[in-house]
């Protein structure tokens, strides 16, 4: 039997498990599960990017320096929550590339820097419609980053909180709030279709799937140097101006700890598969405790011997988490995946 | 993009095929015969799969050789007649190598091979002069600014490599050097970069605009080292011609021990699922994603596919056809003959003539719609495909989805019917795994 067949038929026993009246509080389903999770990730992204917008505001209304560190705090924390639900690739992320007016990555060209300096170069103010309607490349949180930490800028006579900068980074921030706001909005509309779909629970799945493999092959394998003859490059991790590339990859991994795994810990259990479930969620415990020796930044780990083992031992607890999902829990739900749109070289 | 290499995690297995007959497929009235009769076989199949990747690089390695004659007639007397045939033969060799490229995904002797011929997109500051104001190249790359043809010895990454004589070896040696995927110096995106130089009319009409005077000899010599430039285009063009020898030779008939033998020797299914992940890997992700949708959403003509000589239009092109070429068994060749045998479309139509029928009309909607692009990007005052992914270029953007569109539809049916056909790509093959 092919494995598409069982997970089908493995759905209709969820489904005869889940009739309404049947399920208590407790039993909600896998589905029901990630539905809220995911929902709770969303609306965690619009409320902390409606906080970014604001502080943005405010700080080029009226610079201080406690402005400043306020604004940098609700950048990390709004590109924190956006890191937590990075790996759901399917529903309302996908219209309008969603996930690239986010985060445009990776950006093999500074693409970011040089869209956002073409905008700090024009003499009237930059307005919403204008960032709306250019590159992706501009429209999300690598660009505020640019504006926030490059050195670039300042060179250009731009540096924050000067006029075009902050006319450039309100609108960026306002730009993040909408998409986010209308992502967590597209999501409670989803969510009858998502809950009542069978072929969502292969789908999500493959999300977390996919999340795992972006994280431990281009987020990690990447920078360090591990792909093809490459050399180590610190500037191939995401948030590297911020030196934060670490800390996105933490709250990626405990995005999926918090709203995929209590679904897939679910879904495991009701295909006798407990003890899988308790290796799953130990391999999330055990990859979430590496960064407690870790420090915020990924490329000063790449100049030294003991930064770069440091760095080997969380990629080894990515490799290992990601084989689990990728050879154990797949297979044992019957999941296969079919073409990406990563298949590219 | 950034990523060179097909991760490893798409490696992809099969789930038991069930095998029937083993017939060698044979020739052409025999295979026709066994079309007509749905008695194809998955043998006939892949033979018939490895006849057209020898014919197709075969024609490949015949363009190229002319773009090799046609660059050393430029180098031995560089005029304008001379670089236009340079660059006519340059837009020759890319329509049969294109139509390769199919082959990439899922054979790892072409996989392995390409980034030396294909590679893209490139820090081109690597090999000659750039615009300094506006040269964008990838961060931390130690090899995007230090111009191999103005120099005897280049430093990349700490490491001091001697470049004073430019053969074809020191260039593939180059290639990628310094452990950066940018770092492009050989393969056809190189020859393109020196015969039309960088396009620096971004969004606007036109492409790269090299004067012919960079080939010349003595005083007349533009921007230096005229001698140097010959030297690497010859170089460079050589070894474009000795790596499609070899690739020839891996898909020559009855050679023992090269691929073709290997191929043929494997388990049915195995080499029916490379086939259908080549298609659906071109398709998608590459084609539809890295190719055309990155360029789009963000504007970026840094990203377009061929960005010197604005042909993007036709690789694209032909990308899609080499996909359409596989399902349906049938590959026109440069002399205007065909090869045509037992193909995919009649394995599928055995027993879904309705996905055989709805997928072949999707692969021929991709195919028309990169036409009218095509067909934009060629008219007079036309729409080249850097026009089309400038900012608030709507016409531009929908033609362009268009194509975006129909490559992901045909990948949806490539799905169905590798699924149909007994392939997945992940194997779910959970019998006796114990955890």
């Amino acid at each position: 039997m092919t494995g598409l067949k069982q997970a089908a038929i493995r759905g209709l026993a969820c489904a005869v498990l889940i009739l309404p009246g049947i399920v208590s509080a407790q039993d909600e389903s896998p589905r029901q599960q990630w539905q809220k999770g995911i929902a709770a990730a969303y609306s965690d992204l619009a409320s902390t990017s409606q906080s970014l917008a604001n502080t943005t505001r405010r700080y080029c209304q009226a610079p201080s320096d406690a402005g400043r560190t306020t604004l940098v705090d609700s950048w990390r924390k709004a590109y924190t929550a956006w890191q937590a639900v990075r790996y759901v690739d399917f529903g309302p992320i996908e219209q309008n590339s969603r996930a690239w007016q986010l985060q445009f990555w990776p950006d093999s060209k500074n693409l970011i820097a040089r869209k956002a300096n073409y905008w700090l170069g024009q003499d009237a103010p930059v307005t919403a419609d204008q960032v709306n309607s250019d590159s992706v490349a501009l429209q999300g949180f690598p660009a505020m980053e640019y504006l926030l930490f490059d050195q670039q800028p300042a060179k250009r006579g731009h540096a924050l909180p000067e006029a075009q900068a902050c006319s450039l980074a309100v609108a960026i921030a306002e730009h993040i709030q909408t998409t986010s706001q209308s992502l967590s909005d597209d999501w409670a509309a989803f969510t009858p279709h998502y809950v009542e779909g069978e072929q969502y629970t292969a789908t999500t799945v493959k999300a977390a799937l996919n999340g795992v493999e972006i994280i431990q092959d281009k987020r990690l394998a990447a920078p360090m140097g591990l792909r093809g003859n490459g050399s180590r490059n610190g500037y191939l991790a995401d948030a590297w101006r911020s030196g934060e590339s670490l800390t996105t990859i933490k709250a990626s991994i405990k995005g999926l700890q918090t709203s995929f795994l209590p679904g897939a810990v679910t879904l495991l259990k009701q295909n006798d598969q407990a003890k899988l479930a308790t290796k799953l969620s130990r391999q999330f415990e055990r990859t979430l405790k590496e960064f407690d020796a870790l420090p915020h930044a990924l490329a000063p780990l790449l100049e030294t011997d003991d930064g770069y083992r440091k760095l080997q031992g969380l990629f080894i607890e990515v490799s290992q988490l990601d084989q689990i999902i990728n050879n154990n829990v797949a297979p044992a739900l019957g999941i296969t995946r079919g073409f990406n749109s990563s298949d590219g070289d | 993009m950034v990523a060179r290499h097909p991760l490893k995690s798409l490696t992809v297995a099969i789930a038991v095929t069930s095998l029937t007959a083993c017939s060698s497929g044979g020739d052409s009235a025999q295979a026709n015969a066994e079309r007509a009769t749905g008695t194809v076989t998955e043998n006939a199949v892949i033979k018939n799969y490895a006849d057209i990747a020898y014919a197709n690089y075969q024609d490949a390695l015949t363009t190229a050789k002319a773009l090799n004659d046609a660059t050393d007639a430029l180098i031995e007397n560089p005029d304008s007649e001379t670089l236009k045939a340079a660059k006519e033969a340059w837009l020759a060799s890319r329509v049969p190598y294109q139509q390769s490229e199919v082959f990439r995904f899922g054979n790892a002797v072409v996989d392995d091979w390409e980034g030396q011929l294909n590679a893209w997109p490139l820090d081109e500051g690597l090999i000659d002069y750039v615009e300094a104001d506006d040269y964008q190249h990838e961060l931390g790359n130690g090899g995007a600014t230090v111009n191999i043809i103005a120099s005897t010895e280049i430093n990349v990454g700490g490491e001091a490599l001697d470049v004073s004589t430019l053969t074809p070896e020191l260039l593939a040696n180059l290639n990628e050097v310094g452990g950066s995927e940018a770092n492009v110096a050989t393969g056809y995106h190189a020859i393109e970069f020196l015969l039309w130089g960088q396009d620096l009319n971004g969004f606007k009409a036109g492409n790269g605009e090299r004067p012919v005077t960079d080939y010349a000899q003595g005083e007349a010599c533009t921007h230096g080292n005229c001698d140097r430039r010959a030297a690497y285009l010859d170089a460079v063009t050589d070894l474009l011609v000795s790596d499609l020898e070899w690739m020839v030779a891996q898909w020559a008939p009855d050679q023992d021990g090269n691929y073709r033998s290997e191929l043929l020797a494997m388990e049915s299914g195995e080499v029916i699922q490379k086939m259908l992940f080549g298609m659906g890997s071109l398709s998608l992700g590459e084609l539809a994603g890295e190719r055309m949708k990155v360029a789009l959403e963000a504007n970026s003509f840094e990203d377009e596919h061929d960005c010197f000589s604005d042909n993007t239009h036709n690789s694209h092109l032909y990308d899609a056809v080499g996909v359409r070429n596989i399902y349906n068994g049938q590959y026109s060749r440069v002399d205007g003959s065909t090869v045509s045998g037992p193909s995919l479309s009649d394995l599928v139509a055995k027993t879904q003539p309705e996905l055989d029928k709805s997928l072949k009309s999707e692969l021929d909607a991709s195919v028309n719609a990169l036409e009218d692009m095509k067909k934009s990007a060629e008219a007079a005052d036309g729409m080249t495909f850097d026009m089309m992914i400038a900012p608030g270029n709507d016409k531009g953007a929908e033609l362009i989805n268009t194509a975006i569109a129909a490559l992901v539809k045909q990948t949806g049916s490539i799905e169905k019917a590798s699924a149909e056909l007994g392939v997945e790509s992940l194997a779910p093959d959970d019998a006796g795994h114990t955890f």
